[in-house]
């Protein structure tokens, strides 16, 4: 049965691979991978590092590692203070991507709040353009050294919970930073070994040789999870939202807006204890209740308006 | 909306003679003895009109009721003198009797009566013409029936002999229902006093009844609204199938004499000619009257139709317009599809089968007699150098972003299960190891169908993905974390949340953990990313499964717009089970859901014909 099982998801795999690329003939919404680099260039990336700068080691680091990124992906590199977009979001061209890493120059202020924001909204920006397919990482090579911490702090945990990943090579950064602990991966720039790491595959679905820590099977990991909480819990990891970092989700019926830190699900789970949470479950009701309201008339207005051209 | 309704009103009058409220008769009954005449020579050759917009083109060609100089069918030698036969039985009748050599009605009123008509051969039917297809006929249904198949049990309101005895056999299919599953309730008039309209109206145990454009109007305001109960409207009611999007259900069609047509066949290709001059003139003119050019001789025929049905049916020149907007012509190139396309799954050999089926399980007829195809040469000189619109491409007829955005809009809404006229679902089984087309011949056959009854529906393929890994690595990363942890053991494990003891029923402390990050930020375990990355799988899968129904159309050498089917992922936000506790629980995740969905019009291509 097990057995079966990882055939079954072989097979898919291998299927699936060549339909990812081939759509059939017709216009089709392209689905791509995609990678920002957000480059740090300002001033201190400029200090002498060995025989060479924080900054030229950084650019050995990102080409090594770019060099790791399927030719499918899409690659876009954001440089700051100066510099911005020296390759925008797009299909990568091999010749114009090493030029561009080439052309940055150090020097200035450190706004890397502001600028991996930037990288994440772009990101953004293609996920909607995707309909939310596809995959979105942001790669941040920096020292760490920002004049705008604060934004640092806030703005890496609204991108981590839009389902971005967030990877970063550190140049000689300090280890607590919160590019070092809070993201996905930290790499740093002058160990060789962890460059070569290539992206590992990501597999969708359980396959029986996922254990758990006691080595049960994988099933047994979550047999004490109650059918409605991982159904909550599911909808919640679904729906992430495409409005820029750091502004609240967009007014859409699925999605309601509501106090922070909101539960997206729609309630009939579990009653909360505390009654503050009650009351956040009746605002969340009533503004679903709205949008269930208003939602359908504006579309069918619009069909109408459709039908009747 | 009341000059809409007084077009009712006298369809009704037209109509009524159509067949007694009783339950099905022979057609041969209805009838009733009589004798076959030959068709009189010399003089102006009688042709039956009903009310439809499709006959507006033969007012057009023929420049009214008799032949008028300078116009299409004189041009083309014919002189013609069209005559009203709404009354379908009175036409069988003068066709009988040799006064007409011709019949006018929906292909499969032609089945009702194939058998009356089948049994001599000069009487025997010829299908010369296809028309037009319907886009104006609708099966409306009181609150709480979605979908179709919600429909078994229930009562169902009908005319019986008209044009939607068809169309309910249609909807019934695509439900995978039969006629013993619902209460048919027939009635004698298609609108007015006795028809299933008013019906509907005053007695609550009809669930759904079919109506004509102006009665649907009257009961839910619009195709995409749902009754109030003000203005006359019945609270509640709403458009469960429309031929809006049910587009290749209802084909108009003309039948000639086969004795007539043997012995007079260029003076029939040449009337058929003329009448797809007309229509291709017509769906110009109608376009350019729609963005606001006022054509003279566009406006006369509006005036004349008036004239012809009278102000009490079309009161002015507006409605005229709008009757011509409810349908959809076919002109040369559906002609051609019609009777020569193979695989064509609404083509005449596919409407013959269905229409026969009907007429004797309904019992219209006795035996299947067939009607013959025209078997006309539309290679010759006379239709290709004759008309401008032949050519046969028709192109994707749905815009593939367009189709996405809605569906995908429908979805947040949470508006595609009002949307939905159907769905199913095709399981990818635990010990599967491939994805067989044969193994869903039958679910790929029936979607096949169904998109191209339903050719103005969209076929959203929509691909789920197993949750149970993004919930383990959900756990794991947890654990990983620090953030959530277990203690004691197997059977009788306890968990603690940041240092707390945490009651797994407690949703909402759980789901402010997720949204607070306490399981991101671990390499080896990102949920989030496994949630994309089943969102990723899922739609390969949906477009798998597309890949699949596509050649398994084209090895079956059947037609199929793939514009229409539209592939979607979903991810694992619609699991079947949210917590699945072993591989076949998983597997029964991993599927494939088929949605007829209709859409808004401004998702389709604009085209001149349907075919």
């Amino acid at each position: 049965m097990k057995q079966n099982f990882n055939r079954l998801s072989a097979w898919l795999g291998a299927v699936l691979a060549t339909t990812w690329a081939m759509p059939f003939g017709q216009a089709q919404v392209q689905v791509t991978d995609n990678v920002v680099v957000v480059v740090d260039a300002s001033g201190s990336m400029g200090a002498p590092m060995g025989d060479s700068t924080r900054m030229s080691v950084a650019k050995d680091a990102l080409k090594q590692v770019l060099e790791q990124i399927p030719d499918t992906t899409h690659v876009g590199i954001l440089v700051f203070p100066r510099g911005n977009w020296v390759y925008p979001l797009g299909p990568r061209k091999e010749s114009m991507l090493a030029g561009a890493i080439d052309s940055i120059q150090s020097g200035g202020a450190t706004p890397l709040g502001d600028y991996i924001k930037r990288g994440a909204d772009a990101l953004l920006k293609a996920r909607r353009k995707q309909f939310g397919y596809g995959t979105y990482r942001l790669l941040v090579v920096t020292d760490g050294e920002a004049t705008d911490r604060g934004k640092v702090e806030a703005f890496t945990p609204d991108i981590i919970s839009r389902g971005i990943t967030i990877d970063c090579i550190g140049v000689e950064m300090a280890s607590r930073h919160t590019l070092a602990t809070k993201v996905h991966s930290y790499r740093n720039a002058n160990d060789p070994e962890s460059l070569r790491q290539a992206i590992s595959e990501v597999f969708a679905e359980v396959a029986s040789g996922d254990a758990g820590p006691g080595g049960e099977n994988a099933f047994e990991l979550i047999a004490d999870l109650p059918e409605a909480t991982a159904s909550a819990m599911l909808k919640s990891l679904s729906t992430s939202g495409n409005q820029p970092i750091g502004e609240g989700p967009v007014m859409r019926a699925a999605d309601p807006p509501s106090p922070s830190p909101a539960p997206s699900y729609s309630g009939g789970t579990t009653s909360s204890q505390s009654t503050s949470g009650e009351e956040d479950n009746t605002l969340v009701f009533l503004c679903a209740a709205l949008c269930v309201l208003v939602v359908p008339g504006l579309v069918i207005y619009a069909i109408v308006k459709g039908k009747n051209k | 909306m009341k000059a809409k309704k007084s077009i009712a009103a006298s369809l009704a009058l037209g109509l009524a003679a159509v067949a007694a409220p009783a339950q099905t008769q022979l057609f041969s009954d209805l009838v009733g003895p009589g004798s076959v005449g030959s068709v009189k020579a010399g003089g102006a050759l009688q042709v039956p009109f009903i009310i439809w917009g499709g006959d507006m083109a033969t007012f057009y060609a023929n420049g009214g009721l008799k032949t008028k100089s300078g116009t299409i069918f004189q041009k083309q030698g014919l002189n013609l003198n069209l005559t009203p036969g709404d009354d379908f039985i009175q036409q069988v009748r003068d066709y009988r009797a040799g006064k007409s050599p011709f019949l006018r009605g929906t292909f499969r009123m032609m089945g009702q009566a194939s058998e009356v008509i089948g049994s001599d051969p000069r009487t025997k039917g010829v299908v010369i013409l296809q028309m037009t297809w319907s886009a104006g006929d609708h099966m409306i249904a009181r609150e709480g029936i979605k979908r179709v198949t919600d429909l078994k049990g229930k009562t169902v309101a009908v005319q019986q002999g008209g044009p939607h005895i068809g169309m309910l056999d249609d909807v019934l299919k695509a439900a995978q229902l039969g006629w013993d599953d619902i209460t048919v309730k027939f009635f004698g008039a298609l609108t007015g006093p006795d028809s299933p309209v008013e019906a509907f109206r005053n007695d609550s145990s009809i669930s759904a009844c079919f109506a004509v454009t102006p009665d649907m109007f009257g009961l839910c305001t619009d195709l995409n609204s749902v009754g109030t109960g003000a203005e006359g409207t019945v609270k509640g009611a709403h458009v469960l199938v429309s031929t809006a999007e049910l587009s290749r259900s209802i084909a108009d069609v003309y039948v000639c004499r086969k004795d007539f047509y043997d012995a007079n066949r260029p003076l029939v290709r040449k009337f058929v000619a003329g009448y797809l001059k007309a229509s291709e003139e017509l769906v110009d003119k109608r376009a350019a009257h729609d963005a606001g050019t006022r054509d003279q001789s566009y406006i006369n025929l509006l005036n004349q139709t008036v004239q012809i049905y009278t102000e009490e049916v079309i009161p002015n020149a507006d409605e005229a317009h709008g009757l011509l907007l409810d349908c959809t012509f076919a002109g040369y190139p559906g002609n051609v599809s019609f009777f020569e396309k193979q695989g064509n799954l609404h083509g005449f050999e596919a409407f013959q089968k269905a229409s026969l089926e009907l007429a004797t399980s309904r019992g219209y007829a006795k035996q299947k007699m067939g009607l013959f195809a025209s078997g006309l040469n539309y290679k010759s000189d006379e239709f290709l150098k004759y008309l401008n619109k032949t050519e046969m491409v028709q192109g994707e007829r749905f815009r593939a972003e367009a189709v996405l955005s809605e569906i995908e809009e429908l979805s947040s809404g949470g508006l595609l299960d009002d949307r939905t006229i159907l769905s199913f679902t095709i399981n990818f089984e635990p010990n599967q190891t491939e994805f067989s087309a044969v193994q869903y011949a039958a679910e790929f056959i029936r979607v096949i169908e169904m998109a191209d009854k339903f050719g103005n529906a969209v076929v959203a393929i929509r691909g789920h993905a197993d949750p149970t890994k993004t919930l383990i690595d959900l756990i794991k990363a947890g654990n990983a974390k620090g953030t959530l942890m277990r203690s004691g053991t197997r059977g009788n494990y306890r968990y603690s949340l940041n240092g707390r003891a945490l009651d797994l029923n407690d949703t909402s402390r759980l789901l402010d953990a997720i949204d607070a990050g306490d399981f991101d930020g671990v390499e080896d375990y990102n949920p989030r990313r496994t949630m994309q990355a089943a969102l990723n799988l899922s739609r390969k899968r949906a477009e798998a499964v597309k890949k699949s129904v596509v050649d398994y159309a084209k090895g079956e050498g059947l037609g199929l717009d793939l514009s229409q089917m539209q592939p979607q992922g979903v991810g694992i936000a619609e699991p079947f089970i949210a917590k699945p506790s072993s591989v076949a629980e998983a597997g029964q995740n991993m599927r494939v859901e088929f949605r007829l969905i209709r859409v808004s019009a401004e998702v389709t291509q604009e085209s001149d014909f349907d075919f």
